[in-house]
């Protein structure tokens, strides 16, 4: 396990985290969304927090996973049923087999058992009652952190609690949490005027690397994972040579260093490596187009294959995207100002662990089509192409990328955030390595980058209109 | 320019279940750790507080640790404001004060130098308060405060720039509808503070049309003069020299403001029952509105406990264990009750859930309400809230930017003259609430059959309930539902369906 502490006085807290290197990219098909699962399934507690009799609660767990197992076995027959055409949705009540049902009441009857012994979310009272705040954690598809600031005389409280739920981990009430996944999911992908579309031009993207899924799993994927395919996950991904500490405030880092060795020392060295990601996403033949009717003002969404968390070209790329962004960007000026086809435009790098891509979005202006809008775009790639940036246009963006580094210092949290996605994909050190090689970079090579990752068949293209009835529903009244 | 690397960090391996481990000291629960003592003072006004010659109120820290300045001014000004039919007046100004060009420079010249000096300029206004900000490196601060005299006293507003933001803004008009979210947000405005309160006053297509220039730049003209500004600035600088440039910033106003009128404070709630709104998500959005309280109110103290308790806490709320984690019916439930400063806020129940459960999830809500109105809450819980409270205190000052922020808000609200000291009492007035006093409160606060239930999704499938639990939405309000029906975006008028 690996510690990054920066000692910050000034603010009485510390910000602490870990982060495990493990997001829904090291999942495969049928298990997807288990990395999710778990970050919500780290917060149910221990043998010591979270129930009060262990013994039995570990048998209603073992009991709870038998039941289950006859469950998956009806729901395979149901899967049979749906692929012959006998039944339409198989995570319908209706269509349940009547074997599932006397089941699910058994089921049930363990829940209601379990809740009596239950303390509820207990992990979250203890820190709660002692001042911490801000307790989360995020998933995405190259790593899960979980994160809380501590009032600075509580260290020892986050060295424990956070070392006891790594070291022993107690999965209670697994199958309740899918639930609570699949609100998340109506929340944030079903409910929301894009996210159906988002979920589906990602996919579209990219064809053989595992950011094909979803981060929050396909929804037959997670009714499924059983609790034996998610001890077996943790042994992989949560073992202590996959996670990076990560402490940022008013400590002394000897004292902290010391206590950590205590704490997080206990976790044994897990038996085995975490796998890397073997599939490279093989170079895009031809571009792939996307029409989708939403609840939206009309838009468009553009994104290129590019470059991974630092690779060479993703500074260029970086400073290409700034070059494009703001009111005094190319994307602003020549779209929203000049040519009037957009109200707004953006561009930017993401540049993920094992892959990247380059993107611009933007709405369309009344009057004007989408594909009017998307040649404008092309349009002013192709000068970025055939001319270099003019010096003072540079010097404007790089400007910015240092001004960036001081204000990226300015609170423990904001710290945190940084070095867990810098460890998160692969470097802590780029927090410092970062700077210079973006003011390294060249007219030439934006040039270069530009030339080189911007075409038509490394693209795919989303096109957003508004959707008929809602348009219709307007024109009625 | 220059820029220096800043070594951050100490790294370490950590040994993996290594034999000479000191595990053995490892207590099993974490109740048997006992910690260092730990001291905090909370910022005092008189530290930082500097009455201008020139007018506003300042409040002033220097702290070097980065090359920094962050200058924020407060401004009493707001959609309160605005005359009747030119809605989106306030909003347009905010957006056009710094985007608009200077006396000087026109917008484009103003946007370039700004960008190149990475100096961020930016401005908006609010229902009941504007502000500006400017934060930039020290070695421009001269240049930046020459360019904010411009930008307050003389702004261009210049007519492409507001002629095209008006055209941004109309086409965001036509979003209203497209999110449940936006839709429960606004009706539970319109529910909360009735449709003639002045947060409810929403820009349309017409009033859009009908701002001009001479509008802004009159709007302007009444409200942005020192009189009305609150200062808040930290960070790299001398502290008397800050000062004078603050004197020489608002020196000699070039014309005379109004005086603010007080903020309107007679909003009013719609009926008791269940307002449905109809759109077609397949996740139910619900808030359950009561009346709230302000935070002068001597009862606001204990109805933070109150509200922790019951919703407020996150994970260790009543509300968050039975909807999520008993039940799996939502992802994110809870309840808000925040101190209004004008006039009361409004206690909010919320949570979104599959449709068919909708009515479930509510009763279960509204079951708690009960439950923390009718019985005592326990001992622990209520320390759990008090310690919460007391203990995260010091996270409102974790910054200079954050002191600084906080000084002026409580100088803006008026709070620093009505109870100076509330910063400095605010942990042992949390102390004294009992279990007494959580109880009184929700018995105030919190009366059954008063609750007013906003839903916002698929009608149908919401008023069809959930076979395992025999509730309707209808019943729970008392058999009183309203159909809401959607707004014209672009009016704001309800759309009759024919």
């Amino acid at each position: 396990m690996r510690l990054l502490m920066v000692e910050r006085r000034g603010d009485p807290s510390i910000s602490g985290a870990w982060v495990a290197h493990v997001g829904s990219s090291n999942e495969r098909p049928g298990i997807t969304g288990t990395a999710h699962l778990f970050e919500h399934m780290m917060f149910k507690g221990t043998p010591t927090i979270g129930t009060k009799d262990y013994k039995k609660d570990l048998q209603i767990i073992a009991e709870q996973e038998r039941i289950r197992q006859e469950m998956r076995k009806e729901e395979a027959l149901m899967r049979a049923q749906w692929r012959k055409g006998l039944i339409d949705d198989p995570s319908k009540l209706e269509n349940k087999t009547p074997r599932w049902r006397e089941l699910n009441k058994q089921f049930q009857e363990l829940i209601r058992q379990q809740r009596e012994i239950l303390v509820k979310n207990e992990f979250d009272r203890i820190y709660t009652s002692q001042g911490a705040s801000g307790m989360n954690a995020f998933t995405s598809q190259d790593m899960t952190a979980y994160f809380i600031t501590v009032p600075a005389n509580k260290l020892e409280l986050w060295m424990w609690m956070e070392s006891e739920r790594l070291l022993h981990p107690v999965f209670r009430e697994f199958y309740a949490e899918r639930d609570v996944v699949y609100e998340e999911r109506r929340l944030r992908t079903e409910s929301t005027p894009l996210g159906k579309f988002a979920e589906q031009f990602a996919s579209m993207v990219w064809q053989a690397h595992p950011y094909h899924w979803p981060v929050i799993g396909w929804p037959s994927d997670v009714a499924s994972i059983s609790k034996e395919q998610a001890d077996e996950f943790y042994a992989t991904y949560y073992a202590p040579q996959n996670i990076t500490a990560i402490l940022v405030g008013d400590f002394n880092a000897d004292q902290a260093y010391a206590m950590a060795e205590k704490y997080f020392g206990r976790i044994p060295r897990g038996s085995r490596e975490a796998p890397e990601v073997i599939t490279l996403e093989p170079p895009q033949e031809a571009e792939k187009r996307m029409y989708a009717e939403a609840d939206t003002n009309p838009q468009v969404d553009i994104v290129w294959h590019s470059v991974a968390f630092q690779h060479k070209d993703s500074y260029p790329l970086q400073v290409l995207a700034q070059v494009l962004n703001g009111r005094t960007g190319r994307l602003y000026k020549g779209l929203v100002l000049k040519r009037q086809v957009a109200t707004s435009a953006q561009a930017g790098q993401d540049s993920s662990k094992w892959a990247g891509l380059f993107e611009i979005e933007a709405e369309v202006r009344e009057g004007h089509s989408p594909e009017e809008l998307e040649k404008a775009i092309y349009e002013e790639i192709e000068q970025l192409k055939a001319k270099e940036v003019p010096p003072e246009e540079l010097q404007k963006v790089k400007n910015n990328f240092a001004a960036a580094e001081y204000r990226k210092l300015a609170n423990n949290t904001a710290i945190m955030f940084q070095l867990i996605h810098y460890d998160g994909l692969g470097d802590w050190r780029e927090i410092n390595e970062g700077a210079a090689k973006y003011q390294a970079v060249t007219a030439a090579d934006i040039q270069r980058v530009a030339r080189k990752y911007l075409t038509r068949e490394n693209r795919a293209v989303a096109i957003y209109t508004r959707k008929e009835s809602a348009k219709q529903e307007k024109d009625n009244k | 320019m220059n820029f220096r690397f800043i070594p951050l960090l100490t790294a370490a391996l950590l040994a993996s279940a290594t034999a000479f481990v000191d595990a053995a000291s490892i207590p099993r629960r974490p109740e048997k750790l006992h910690f260092p003592p730990l001291s905090f003072e909370p910022p005092r006004a008189a530290d930082y507080r500097v009455q201008l010659k020139s007018g506003p109120v300042a409040y002033v820290i220097s702290d070097r640790e980065l090359p920094l300045v962050n200058l924020v001014i407060l401004v009493r000004v707001g959609d309160y404001l605005v005359p009747e039919g030119k809605e989106g007046l306030a909003g347009l100004t905010g957006w056009l004060l710094t985007k608009g060009g200077s006396q000087s420079k026109t917008a484009e010249e103003l946007e370039e130098r700004l960008a190149y000096l990475a100096a961020q300029l930016n401005s908006s206004i609010g229902d009941t308060q504007g502000s500006v900000t400017l934060n930039l490196l020290s070695k421009d601060l001269d240049e930046g405060m020459a360019i904010l005299r411009e930008i307050l006293s003389a702004p261009r507003f210049q007519e492409d720039k507001l002629a095209l933001r008006k055209q941004q803004v109309f086409q965001s008009l036509k979003e209203r509808n497209d999110s449940s979210a936006s839709i429960e947000s606004r009706e539970r405005s319109f529910l909360a503070y009735g449709e003639d309160f002045f947060v409810n006053r929403h820009v349309t297509a017409a009033s859009l049309e009908s701002i001009t220039r001479a509008d802004l730049v009159a709007f302007h003209r009444d409200w942005f003069h020192p009189s009305n500004f609150i200062v808040a600035v930290n960070g790299d600088f001398d502290r008397e020299k800050m000062i004078a440039k603050l004197e020489q910033l608002f020196a000699s106003w070039p014309f005379e403001g109004k005086t603010a009128p007080a903020v309107p404070a007679n909003p009013k709630m719609a009926a008791p029952g269940a307002y449905l709104v109809d759109k077609d998500v397949n996740q139910g959005r619900v808030s359950i509105l009561l009346p709230g309280i302000k935070r002068d109110d001597p009862d606001y103290i204990p109805s933070q406990v109150m509200n922790h308790i019951l919703g407020g806490g996150g994970f260790t709320s009543r509300i968050m264990n039975r909807v999520r984690s008993d039940e799996g019916l939502a992802y994110s439930a809870g309840t808000s009750l925040p101190g209004g400063v004008y006039y009361p806020g409004t206690f909010t129940g919320y949570f979104q859930t599959k449709s068919r459960t909708v009515a479930y999830a509510t009763s279960i809500v509204l079951e708690e309400m009960k439950r923390i109105a009718s019985e005592p809450v326990s001992i622990g819980e209520l320390d759990t809230a008090k310690r919460s409270f007391i203990d995260t205190f010091p996270r409102a000052f974790s910054t200079k930017t954050q002191v600084a922020a906080a000084l002026a808000q409580e100088e803006f609200t008026g709070r620093y003259k009505t109870d100076p000291d509330w910063f400095k009492n605010y942990r042992s007035r949390f102390e004294a609430v009992t279990q007494a006093d959580v109880l009184r409160v929700a018995k105030r606060l919190l009366q059954p059959g008063q609750v007013r239930i906003l839903v916002v999704g698929q009608k149908a499938e919401i008023l069809k309930g959930h076979p395992d639990h025999p509730v309707t939405l209808q019943s729970l309000a008392g058999g009183k539902l309203t159909d809401l029906p959607l707004r014209d975006p672009l009016t704001m008028k309800p759309i009759v369906k024919q």
